[in-house]
Order: C-alpha cells, then structure tokens, then sequence
C-alpha cells in the first residue's frame, strides 16, 4: 500500500510525470486508434497546469494516465519514484487515496449522503478531524451551512464545490481535475477554477479544460493535439 | 458520525430500493416456513395422537390369536423393569385430523387400572362430569378431543352411524365426562368392551416402574428380536411402542419430506437467483458511486465489503422479520383457522424455521458473486467519462 503520511513534505517535492507514454484502442473495426500517442510530460509539485486541447486530444486520457486510472499501452507514468505500472493495483489505488484528489466533469456525489458525508468519505480517516477541515474548506468556498443538505437540494455549482472540498479533505499532493467547469455557468466556473487554484500553495493541481478563460492563471499548460503535445503552444 | 458507508446508513436513507428486495425475503421464508410447519402438523398430529406411548405401551396380539398368549405376557412381567401389565378391549372414535377422519383408540380396562394409568399420565376428571359406569356404552375423552370432535357431556362419541374408517360401536357411545391433562387419551368400560366388541382383539398394557425406562424396556421386548430366548414373539404379539410408532412415522413420511426439501430447495434457488438479478439492478444503478469510490481511492476489496454487509444485513433483517411474520401469521390461523377444528399446528416448530436457514446465505452468496465478478472488472474511469 502506498501510505506514508510522514512524509508528505517529501512526496510535494516530488514530480508527477510520464515518459513516453502511448494510450491505444482497439476500435469495432480492429484498428488501432491512438487517444495518445508518444507523450512525455513532468510537472513540477506545487504548481497549477493546465491541459488544452480540442476534443478527442487527449486531455483526459494524459490526465487519467498521471492520475493512475489508466495505465498506458506503452510508456510508464510515475508520482516520484512510484511507477503505477511496476505496483500493484492496491497499492496505486492506496496512492490515489492517499495523495490524489479528484473533481469530475459531474461532482459524482453520492445522492444519499449529506455534503459533510460526502466529503469525509474521501478522508484519509473518517473522524472529527475530517469533519472540521471539511467545514473549514466549506466556509473557504462560502457553504458553510449546506453540510447537512442532500446533494438533490443543491445547485449545480453548490454540487461541484462540494466536490472540490471532496478532493482537499485528504490534503492531496495533487488534485486532478477532469472539465470541473464544464457543467456549470460562468461565475460558478470561476469560483471553482480560483479554489482549485488556490490549492497550489499547498500541492499540485491539474486541470484538463477547453476553456482558455479558465487556465489563464495556470503556471503552466500542456497543449494536445491528435493525442500529441503541441509543441508550439505549451509553455 | 457513523459511517457514511455503512450499511445502516444506506439502508436509512434507501427504503425504496431496500424494501422491495427485503419484501420477496419475507415472503419468501414465510412461503417456505409455513409449508414446512403444515407438513410438519402432519407428524404432530400423529405423535399427539398417539402421545400416550410414552407413558404406556400396547402389545396387540397377531389376529389369529385374539389375545396375547400367556407366555408373551410372562415375558413382559418377567422383566424388573415392568410395573403393571393390564388386559385392555379398545374401540376407536373418529377425530378430525390434517389428513383426514383418523381413528382415536377409546381404551377399556377396569376402574383400578383406569384410575392408575389417569395418575401415570397426569390426566383428571374436569368437573361437570363422570367416569363411565360399569357396562355401560359411556366414555370419557380429553378435552382437545372432545373440541376437536364438537362435543360436550352428554353427545355420542360413536355409534352405528359413524362415517368411514374403523371407528364406530354397533350401539351408541355416549360421553360422562371430559379429562384434562398433557396428554390426548379416552377410556371407557372393560365390561362394555368386552359385551360389545366380541370380535375386537384384546391388547395387554403395560407400564414400566420408572416412566423414564419405558423406551429401554421397549427396545428389550421388541418383537424383531423375537428369535433371541426371552423376546417377544413378533408372529403372536406387536408392540406399539413410542420408538416403533416415531421410525414407522418418519419412515412413511420421509418421501414428503424429501419431495418438500426438493421444492423448498427449487424455491430457494429461484428466490436467490431473482434477489441476486435485483441486487445486480440496484448495482446498476448505483455503478456510478462505486466508480467514484473506486477513482478516489477506495480499494475493491473495501467495495465488495460493502455490498457483502449490505447484503448480508438486508438478508438477516429480511429473515428475521420473515420469521416473525410467519409466526404471527401462523399463530393468527391456528387461532382462528385450525384449533377451532381441533387440528393441530405449531407456530413455534423450529424444524419448520430451519428450511428457511438457507435464504439469506443463498441470496447473499448469489448476490455477492455476480457483483463480485462486475466489481474485479469496474473501469472506474469509462463510467465516470461516460456520464
């Protein structure tokens, strides 16, 4: 398992990164089709990224593959020295609870918890403790009174900040966002892009987006196309 | 904060998906709870019927010899373990039972012996009533019986005119007096019997010293021993022995029993293949929190630990709360349905209950292994972007 909480400074020090890495599908036709092709990648801990791209580049795909979610057909990913493809699946599954957080194109929460239940299910411990830095981070995102509330009474930017606080309540390495603004309104949008931006003091954060508006203040962005880095445009 | 995860927690917050699948458990242990009870009264019944076997037992000569000849009686007094050993004329009055009109033996031994075996069974006289007089076509019978045959002092208990079997008195018998006790039994006369069934073979009672050895003392005169020096000899005597009765009745029956093990087990297998598809429908429908569970990091094996308690918690309450309405629901028809007709059914039988064991292991196991297998193969991500 993919525990050491002891050393978490450590591990904020440490890249995330892929080398090489390929991701292909075996379309109905039997033709391999690439999402991802020859990428190689390293992001730096503590920053803010943005990745870009038109549809079908391969955002999300590079995202899952840092994130540990996929495992690329060819090339390695790693977190450190952690290299998902030589561990075990427990053990990339421990480094996902343990160090990763997540927001979703859909917030994804479970429609029969409160927000505070769903929020403490992502904690590395279910307590006091996880209960309080929930509502510190609700109050951070203004929401602070809707912890009781079922996820069926909140607006559709309410929902996605929950699931914001969701992937702070294990104080994360990184946070991996997959499209966070992509269902909602523009202020909402905003509101979501600047806590995950925030984040950054305290860990990476990754935001796959087509929106340029909302990686404006990202530290750096990776550019893809047909499944390839643009070259010309990441910087 | 209780776990949001847990078991209880879901079921608290999910009644419409948690009631429909605990509803067919319910039902399904009270189908299978009250088909094995109203078999089960089938075999209560008969060791109700013949429940005075265990304070006594018969030795019913072979027909040819119409009474048990002196040497088998010799044998019977001779053992230390016996007390007393009576002639005894009999003659049946019909009861109404789950099987149908059933005979009911009416036994005639003298005042003495009638008065000693009433002790032995923890039998007496409800007030109101009489023993039967000397001679007379009198007969006094136990309140169950009397209940189950409609009677009271005063009616016929059998007669010229009785309906089927092997009961009925070419003269009227009418009934003196009602008895209470444990134990089902009737008595009437010797003398009447004896004026009356001339043709009717005449039994030998007896009783051992100490009630407890009444079995051993069975077993030791049985009939099927009778080659050895010093038993019974079955081709002049058969016992009607509590051990005989118990293996005859089981044995009779042990093709119902297997017949209903075979349908119970059908049901169970049905009921289980049906609650592992629902379980596998709310799975369904409930893939996406297991994905998102899974993205964020939480190991399948905690995933499938989860579905298991739900499971498995949902089962046992759906058992338990089964149980208890089969209970109530069998209690509710022996009340209202089978002691007003004198039949006989037992609510609490355990042995009934025991076939429904299988349900909640069942549906867990048919549940869990289908999950199980969809669980080892989730792909959080293709659910995730899916949506």
């Amino acid at each position: 398992m993919y525990k050491n909480q002891t050393t978490t400074s450590l591990l904020r020090s440490e890249t995330l990164a892929c080398e090489g890495a390929s991701l292909a599908y075996v379309d109905g036709a039997r033709r391999v089709t690439y999402a991802l092709r020859d990428v190689t990648v390293e992001l730096s801990p503590c920053r803010f990224y943005g990745i870009m791209g038109p549809s079908g580049s391969g955002k999300s795909s590079l995202l899952y593959i840092l994130a540990g979610l996929k495992q690329p057909t060819e090339g390695t990913a790693r977190f450190g020295d952690f290299r998902y493809r030589e561990r075990p699946e427990t053990e990339v599954t421990g480094l996902r609870r343990d160090k990763f957080g997540f927001v979703f194109q859909q917030p994804f929460l479970l429609p029969y918890l409160t927000v505070l239940e769903n929020i403490v299910v992502a904690a590395p411990s279910i307590g006091k403790a996880a209960e309080e830095l929930a509502m510190t981070y609700l109050e951070e995102l203004g929401m602070r009174g809707l912890e009781h509330k079922l996820p069926s009474q909140l607006s559709g930017g309410e929902k996605q900040r929950v699931a914001v606080v969701r992937a702070m309540v294990n104080d994360p390495a990184v946070i991996f966002a997959d499209e966070p603004t992509a269902a909602l309104d523009r202020a909402n949008g905003h509101r979501v892009i600047e806590a995950l931006a925030r984040w950054r003091s305290r860990g990476t954060v990754v935001v796959v987006t087509h929106d340029a508006e909302m990686v404006a203040d990202a530290d750096a962005l990776v550019i893809l196309r047909d499944g390839h880095i643009d070259e010309a445009s990441t910087h | 904060m209780r776990n949001p995860l847990s078991a209880f927690t879901y079921f608290q917050r999910n009644p419409s998906k948690v009631l429909p699948m605990g509803f067919v458990i319910v039902l399904s242990v009270f189908l299978i709870a009250s088909v094995a009870t109203m078999v089960n009264s089938i075999d209560l019944t008969i060791t109700t019927i013949y429940g005075y076997t265990k304070h006594f037992t018969y030795a019913i000569p072979q027909r040819v010899t119409q009474r048990v000849p002196a040497d088998q009686v010799a044998i019977i007094k001779a053992d230390p373990r016996t007390d007393r050993v009576m002639e005894a004329s009999i003659f049946f009055t019909n009861i109404k039972t789950v099987f149908g009109r059933f005979p009911f033996v009416v036994l005639g031994v003298t005042d003495e012996n009638r008065d000693y075996l009433m002790r032995r069974v923890g039998t007496e006289l409800l007030p109101g009533g009489r023993m039967p007089a000397d001679g007379m076509p009198e007969a006094v019978i136990s309140e169950p019986l009397a209940k189950n045959k409609k009677v009271k002092v005063g009616d016929l208990i059998a007669g010229p005119n009785d309906e089927g079997g092997i009961s009925g008195s070419p003269v009227p018998v009418r009934l003196v007096g009602i008895l209470k006790g444990p134990i089902w039994i009737a008595f009437t006369s010797k003398t009447f019997c004896d004026m009356t069934f001339i043709t009717t073979p005449r039994s030998m009672v007896f009783t051992s010293k100490d009630p407890g050895q009444l079995l051993a003392l069975n077993n030791d005169l049985m009939p099927t021993l009778h080659k050895e020096r010093g038993r019974l000899n079955s081709s002049k005597v058969q016992l009607l022995s509590r051990q005989n009765l118990i293996y005859e009745l089981r044995d009779s029956l042990s093709s119902m029993y297997l017949i209903m093990g075979v349908v119970n087990g059908m049901v169970i297998f049905v009921i289980a293949l049906m609650s592992g598809m629902l379980s596998n429908i709310y799975f369904t429908q409930r893939i996406a929190e297991f994905a998102v569970l899974s993205a964020i990091g939480y190991q399948r094996r905690r995933l499938l630990a989860k579905v298991i308690s739900e499971t498995l918690l949902m089962t046992l309450v759906g058992w338990i709360l089964g149980g208890i309405v089969t209970f109530l629901a069998l209690s509710y028809m022996k009340e209202s349905v089978f002691e007003p007709r004198g039949l006989l059914i037992d609510p609490t039988d355990l042995f009934a209950y025991k076939y429904t064991i299988p349900i909640p292991f069942s549906i867990t196991f048919f549940a869990v292994a289908t999950i199980a297998v969809r669980l080892m193969r989730l792909d959080p991500v293709s659910i995730i972007e899916r949506r």
